[in-house]
């Protein structure tokens, strides 16, 4: 379905720090309609990966395919065109664009009972919420919610979240599981999560642990453990503040 | 009679498909085009200068003038006094604005001098807005001065907004609030190709409970140049806020000077202030929901403006 051959991307030499591999020669199929969890130890390269499959950075070397077709040379436009769809881990925000207007977009409708479905399948009820300014007056739930609807409104056949639970409330991160795993199977959609949060790494079909480049295990969780538990120390303890049943596996 | 043009001008500047409903006043090229008053809203030529003075009755509620001004005379430069005195407890819209349309090589202008005087507990909301278009080689410059005096309890909202094609425009508006009166200015300028613009701005919070709110929106393309000064003075325990932001293209420059003056020990005022180009992040999230860079620009412009 979506398919990495031989991948490799490279940054370049920035204020003094060498050029450094981050992916290195990746090859990997995902399997349409299943949900893959990408974890690994932070600079292990899985936010990388992502934004090579979105075309948000270049890749070096290598190819993608999307369903047979090569698509490593698409810009960001034209990917989302063939149906690859992204989430930001930190999400744009604007002056003066409404949720409507990012919604309106990724549908290609204003048509307000359309607009208004989708918005329910996120969990928004409220219509007034549609007229909410993308601006850096929401908060992280709420921009987590348009971010996520953006996403869907796309009706991607594969659907990229980076790290999806960053600026939220740890008991909302249930729901947003139910979310992605209710869009896989209502619509086939591909599902790839770039996460270290325990949640997100039960529900997957699939797990990869990308360490050092290259990826480290490809399989179910249960046989990850070992390999999870020798991740390097967490980095992210503002997020969670320290709390002891946090449930991720950094 | 308006023609194709004078009603080309009429839908930029004041959103008009014809002659308007209710009360109005048209001048084109310097001369009256068109007049209405209504019960409520009485419309006289200026006693002192050339102009017209627009009284509204005290207790008026949704009820609106239009006084559009249109310019198609190659060499003109009109000056305008215009006075709008809005009655104790009134609430209601005022539509200005001038289109120019330049045909030839000689410039056109136009100054409109507007004066606001807003009784107490009554309500304004002024919409004004300018576009130059034609052919012509000829500058196209507007010079628009705003004073608004607001008595007790008075609100004013001031949209002024400049959306392209005026080669020279110097704006001033100044405005003095009395206790328990707001004043929202929101101007949104668009200047492109060599194109200069700049808006003066003078505040005076001199009520106690007064509330100013500025927020300022550029968008510079080509080789324009726009410069923003505002200055917030506050007499008296009241509010005031000033937000100026300005997006970059090409080779445009801005320069932006907010300026705070406290001369009470409880007055509040801020101000946030941005220049710089289109962020990256807003242009990869419109390009990853499947719109071309040049697409993302123009619908990240437009909300910006809007």
């Amino acid at each position: 379905m979506l398919e990495l051959k031989d991948l490799t991307f490279t940054a370049p030499e920035d204020d003094g720090a060498p050029a450094r591999t981050i992916i290195d020669h990746v090859s990997y199929r995902f399997e349409k309609g299943l949900f893959y969890a990408v974890t690994g130890p932070n600079g292990s390269g899985k936010t990388t990966l992502a934004k090579l499959v979105m075309g948000i950075l270049p890749a070096e070397s290598g190819k993608i395919l999307l369903d047979g077709t090569d698509i490593t040379e698409f810009s960001i436009s034209e990917r989302s065109r063939a149906g690859i769809a992204y989430g930001f881990q930190n999400s744009a925000r604007f002056k003066g664009t409404t949720f409507r207007d990012l919604l309106s977009i990724a549908a290609g409708t204003d048509d307000e009972e359309k607009l208004v479905r989708i918005i329910a399948r996120v969990g928004i009820c409220s219509l007034d919420f549609l007229d909410k300014p993308v601006d850096a007056k929401l908060s992280g739930g709420e921009i987590k919610k348009i971010e996520l609807a953006t996403v869907i409104a796309r009706n991607p056949r594969v659907a990229i979240y980076d790290e999806p639970d960053t600026g939220i409330d740890l008991w909302t991160i249930e729901p947003m599981v139910d979310l992605l795993k209710r869009e896989q199977e209502s619509f086939g959609t591909t599902t790839i999560v770039v996460s270290h949060n325990k949640t997100f790494l039960e529900a997957a079909d699939r797990l990869l642990l990308i360490k050092g480049g290259k990826i480290a295990y490809e399989g179910a969780l249960p046989e990850a453990d070992s390999l999870l538990a020798d991740l390097s120390a967490c980095n992210y303890t503002t997020i969670c503040e320290g709390e002891d049943n946090a449930g991720c596996y950094r | 009679m308006l023609d194709a043009i004078d009603k080309e001008l009429l839908r930029s500047v004041a959103d008009l498909e014809g002659i308007p409903k209710g009360a109005y006043n048209i001048r084109k090229n310097g001369k009256l085009l068109g007049r209405e008053v209504s019960a409520n809203i009485e419309i006289d030529a200026h006693p002192d200068q050339e102009g017209i003075v627009v009284r509204i009755a005290p207790g008026t509620v949704n009820e609106s003038v239009h006084i559009p001004v249109i310019l198609s005379q190659a060499g003109l430069h009109d000056v305008v006094y215009n006075t709008f005195i809005v009655g104790e407890g009134a609430d209601v819209t005022i539509v200005a604005g001038c289109g120019i349309h330049c045909g030839g090589s000689k410039s056109e202008g136009h100054e409109g001098i507007h004066e606001f005087r807003v009784e107490k507990n009554a309500r304004v909301r002024y919409v004004e807005k300018h576009v130059a278009i034609g052919p012509g080689k000829g500058k196209r410059i507007l010079n628009p001065t705003t004073r608004v005096f607001m008595a007790e309890n008075a609100l004013a909202e001031m949209e002024l907004t400049q959306l392209g094609g005026v080669d020279e425009a110097h704006r001033v508006n100044e405005a003095t609030l009395s206790a328990g009166s707001s004043l929202m200015i929101s101007e949104r300028v668009m200047t492109e190709d060599d194109q200069t613009a700049s808006s003066e701005n003078r505040l005076f919070l001199e009520g106690d409970g007064s509330r100013a709110n500025m927020v300022s929106r550029s968008v510079l393309k080509g080789t324009s140049r726009q410069d923003l000064k505002v200055n917030l003075v506050a007499k008296a325990r009241c509010f005031g806020h000033i937000e100026c932001d300005a997006i970059l293209m090409d080779r445009a420059v801005n320069k932006t000077l907010p300026a705070l003056e406290a001369l009470h020990p409880d007055a509040e005022l801020t101000h946030e202030a941005s220049i710089g180009k289109i962020a990256d992040d807003q242009l990869m999230k419109l390009m990853s929901l499947g719109l071309d860079y040049d697409e993302a620009v123009n619908r990240i412009i437009q909300a910006f403006l809007k």
